[in-house]
């Protein structure tokens, strides 16, 4: 069966920690095909595709290219191998001119020494051709759109005249027009010969292109199917796997709890128009894929990113934050996605980093930070937030993932906002810490707070959620109550395009 | 308190009690390098008095005392524009040029000396409000506006004085001048200036957020702190400092001369370097920049005292600086080392998402 000209992926298995994030028996990928490659977060795509092109070393198994094993060369011998990798994140320099980007580390003509930059931009030009591109190739990479800069990176991919080619997810930055074109290139690259691995999250965009669907779920190979096969409702039963969950107790939130939080017609750049309610402890869950709009829903509300239209109120009062300073005046808080870059002063002690939103407030005459109010309220943060510590004198960046989490949230519950808005709330914590940070939000809930929390892992909405609206291209296309829950639905409704939405 | 750790989740917690006491004496240095300086300072003075008696007599002491003035006003101030994570290379041709401006004002303009000192200064914060408003409101960095009005400062000054602007008044000569119970004017100023610069940064909640601005600025500006003004307040004192000590230099030297000053903003640079100031931005407290300023001025000064070739000076200058800068890195390494702990967590998600099965919602 293996002609030698294949990609064979022979029992590779991966695994982080006790985690197994992936286990394939016998994979393998044919020439002259387009093999759609779907699953949720964490079923192993990127660990496949990471094995595939050399960034990841697996624990066990073997790659094998055109009959030639993949050793321990990194990506560096998975290129000469012939794989070439379109990742989500270009890793293109944004200083340098298109025509440098594409052929960067290789030599368009015959000259040594100094480069022949006409040859260049002419090589460059033809690339570009080949994906349908029209741009300058002198201009500087990051003075392109999100769009043209992915199509510079398939045409780069393209250039290097690979045997594979892995699309990670390559439409997710583009409009119709441009999406049609990366589908016909990768149809194009495998009737060249070629194989092409397409990962997809636009379940219409994988069953159009791909000759196969393999579907993913916790690192083990679930599915094959023919495009017949794949319809988008068994996809999507494929890769939420056949568990049922039904909601747990959750209190719902008290009767007649007021409306905390109102957002009528809002518009920002990439989202809306969209309406949404929260009453005071209320949970409610923002679902949808990558790019869907989540973070940037809950940016707007805290004042980060500025909203073009449309109304928001906090307790009946209008609401219109130009800043997070405004956001935190109202009373409106937000733990981010990114706890490094956007929530953490690493270097600083735990008592910095609890006492930071409720600054002010705790000086005495709003002014006077005095070392006892400081110590005394970073002590009782602390404690309610569970944070485990020597001391809270001790540098945040000597915590635990789980306990640096809580430690933030600990910054927001001490600030008592009305609304607190969750971005990834458990994101790189373990299990056990997982569970405590579920019971943090629950203890805000229990004091009247409205909680916003936007999640890629369906189960913790699920469990943690009275509703969740799912988002799509940045507008709400479903609104799930507790007892309507179903990862299908919200995949669903996250995933597919329905023309009548 | 929750103080008891379950193993494995406390990452610090996780080493031997013997290699922990080690680790904490080091890193307490490394933490708090402001002790390690002022030791130095004591060092430094013990041998040159051991050397030469004479180097702690008073008439002595005061000149280091007016020679810390100036540097250690220009490390506090530049000592702010660095917590917040930015830089001001401007302080030592804005010195000069503060040098020609408060005896142009005196002597040409005819302001009465107090009032020439007020208008000074105001002209420094206007200065520095000027960069503030230019790194927050059009996103230039610190180190390109701040070079850019260095090299205009050292232009302007020339252009005010060809010649040197004669100083007659007796109030202006006493900043450099006179002691108050044997302590020079400029060094009172100075004790004073520091005194309101720890008191701002330690006791005001708008110190602590400076600090935060430099340790990381999105999430400083995503807990609702207003970053551009904190920004722009560290270049408004910058500005205003380097003003004053450009009227204590032209009071030493009794005329606005041009050029009189030249290389400080790179002295005031490594005095908040070597007292701890990281040029990352978020640390560094004003005992350590005054220390650091100390030692710069009792290194100059007493290897003059006991009359050191002026190469060798500058030579054990740069050498204490490299050592500062060197520990410096160890810091930032330090930090890097632990930031990169919790990246790796983060990193490991996308495969992390074996974890998912096992995390069934768990709601209590």
């Amino acid at each position: 069966m293996d002609t030698g000209e294949d990609l064979v992926l022979a029992g590779v298995r991966k695994l982080y920690g006790p985690a197994v994030v992936l286990d394939l028996d016998h994979l393998v990928l044919r020439r002259g095909e387009v093999v759609g490659l779907i699953g949720e977060n964490g079923a192993g795509k990127s660990t496949m595709m990471g094995v595939v092109a050399g960034s990841v070393t697996p624990n066990a198994g073997t790659v094998s290219i055109a009959g030639k094993l993949l050793g321990t060369g990194g990506t560096l011998e998975a290129q000469e191998l012939g794989v070439a990798m379109v990742s989500q994140e270009f890793p293109l320099v944004g200083q340098l001119s298109v025509t440098e980007n594409l052929l960067l580390g290789r030599r368009a003509s015959e000259r040594r020494v100094l480069l022949d930059r006409r040859a260049m931009d002419d090589a460059a030009k033809g690339m570009l051709a080949t994906v349908g591109l029209k741009v300058q190739v002198r201009r500087r990479v990051d003075s392109l759109s999100v769009a043209q800069r992915q199509m510079i990176e398939i045409a780069k991919a393209l250039g290097r005249k690979p045997l594979v080619l892995i699309l990670d997810e390559p439409t997710s930055a583009l409009g119709p027009s441009e999406s049609g074109r990366v589908l016909e290139l990768a149809r194009q690259h495998a009737s060249g010969g070629g194989i092409v691995i397409f990962v997809g999250h636009r379940l219409h965009e994988v069953r159009a292109v791909a000759d196969r669907v393999v579907v993913l779920r916790n690192g083990k190979l679930v599915a094959d199917l023919t495009p017949a096969e794949a319809t988008e409702p068994r996809l999507v039963r494929e890769m939420v796997g056949m568990e049922i969950l039904t909601g747990e107790e959750l209190a719902a939130p008290a009767e007649g709890a007021t409306l905390a939080f109102e957002a009528r017609a809002l518009e920002a750049e990439g989202l809306g128009p969209l309406d949404l309610k929260l009453r005071h402890g209320e949970v409610v869950g923002v679902a949808g894929l990558m790019g869907s709009g989540r973070s940037r829903l809950l940016h707007v509300v805290m004042g980060a990113r500025a909203s073009t239209r449309g109304a928001m109120e906090l307790d009946g009062a209008n609401y219109h934050p130009r800043s997070p300073l405004d956001a935190v005046n109202a009373g409106v808080g937000l733990v981010p996605e990114d706890r490094k870059s956007q929530a953490l002063l690493i270097d600083a002690s735990i008592r910095w980093n609890v006492t930071l939103a409720i600054l002010r407030r705790i000086s005495l005459r709003r002014f006077l930070l005095t070392p006892r109010a400081d110590r005394r309220e970073a002590v009782a943060i602390v404690e309610r937030a569970r944070v485990r510590c020597r001391t809270p004198e001790q540098s945040a960046g000597s915590l635990s993932g789980g306990n640096q989490q809580r430690m933030i949230f600990g910054r927001w519950m001490a600030a008592r906002p009305r609304l607190l808005l969750l971005d990834e709330p458990t994101r790189g914590v373990d299990v056990g810490a997982k569970a405590e940070i579920y019971k943090l939000i629950e203890e805000s809930r229990k004091e009247g707070m409205a909680i916003l929390v936007a999640s890629s892992e369906l189960e913790e909405l699920i469990g943690i959620c009275h509703r969740i609206v799912v988002l799509r291209r940045g507008r709400i296309t479903a609104q799930l109550d507790r007892s309507e829950f179903s990862k299908e639905r919200i995949i669903a409704a996250a995933a597919i395009d329905r023309t009548a939405a | 308190m929750a103080a008891s750790p379950q193993p494995g989740l406390e990452q610090a917690g996780s080493r031997g009690p013997a290699s922990r006491r080690g680790s904490r004496i080091v890193g307490r240095m490394v933490e708090s390098p402001e002790i390690g300086i002022i030791l130095a300072v004591i060092v430094a003075m013990v041998v040159f008095t051991a050397i030469n008696p004479l180097f702690i007599h008073v008439s002595e002491l005061q000149n280091l005392g007016i020679d810390l003035a100036g540097f250690g006003i220009l490390a506090v101030g530049e000592s702010l524009a660095i917590i917040t994570g930015g830089i001001d290379l401007s302080v030592g041709s804005l010195t000069a040029f503060f040098v020609v401006v408060s005896a142009w004002l005196n002597t040409t303009a005819g302001l009465p000396v107090l009032l020439a000192f007020a208008v000074a200064v105001l002209f420094g914060a206007l200065w520095g409000l000027f960069h503030g408003l230019v790194i927050t409101r059009l996103g230039v960095p610190p180190f390109v506006v701040t070079l850019v009005t260095f090299i205009f400062a050292a232009g302007a000054d020339e252009a005010i004085a060809p010649n040197p602007i004669p100083i007659s008044s007796t109030t202006f000569f006493a900043v450099a001048g006179s002691t108050v119970a044997g302590v020079p004017i400029a060094m009172v100023v100075f004790v004073v200036i520091a005194l309101v610069a720890w008191f701002f940064l330690e006791r005001t909640y708008i110190g602590r957020q400076v600090y935060a601005v430099g340790g990381s600025t999105e999430a400083a500006r995503l807990a609702g702190i207003p970053i551009s003004r904190r920004i722009v307040t560290a270049y408004v004192v910058s500005g205003a400092c380097a003003a004053v000590v450009g009227i204590i230099e032209a009071s030493r030297l009794t005329s606005g001369t041009a050029d009189s000053v030249s290389g400080w903003e790179l002295i005031a640079i490594a005095s908040a370097v070597i007292g701890g100031a990281s040029l990352a931005g978020g640390q560094g407290r004003i005992i350590g920049v005054v220390a650091g300023a100390a030692l710069l001025v009792v290194l100059s000064d007493g290897l003059i005292f006991v009359d050191v070739n002026p190469y060798y000076q500058r030579m054990v200058v740069g050498v204490v600086l490299f050592v500062a800068v060197v520990v410096d890195r160890l810091r930032v390494r330090r930090l890097e080392r632990l930031g990169g702990r919790t990246g790796l967590e983060v990193g490991t998600d996308p495969g992390g998402g074996g974890h998912s099965a096992a995390s069934v919602p768990e709601t209590s």
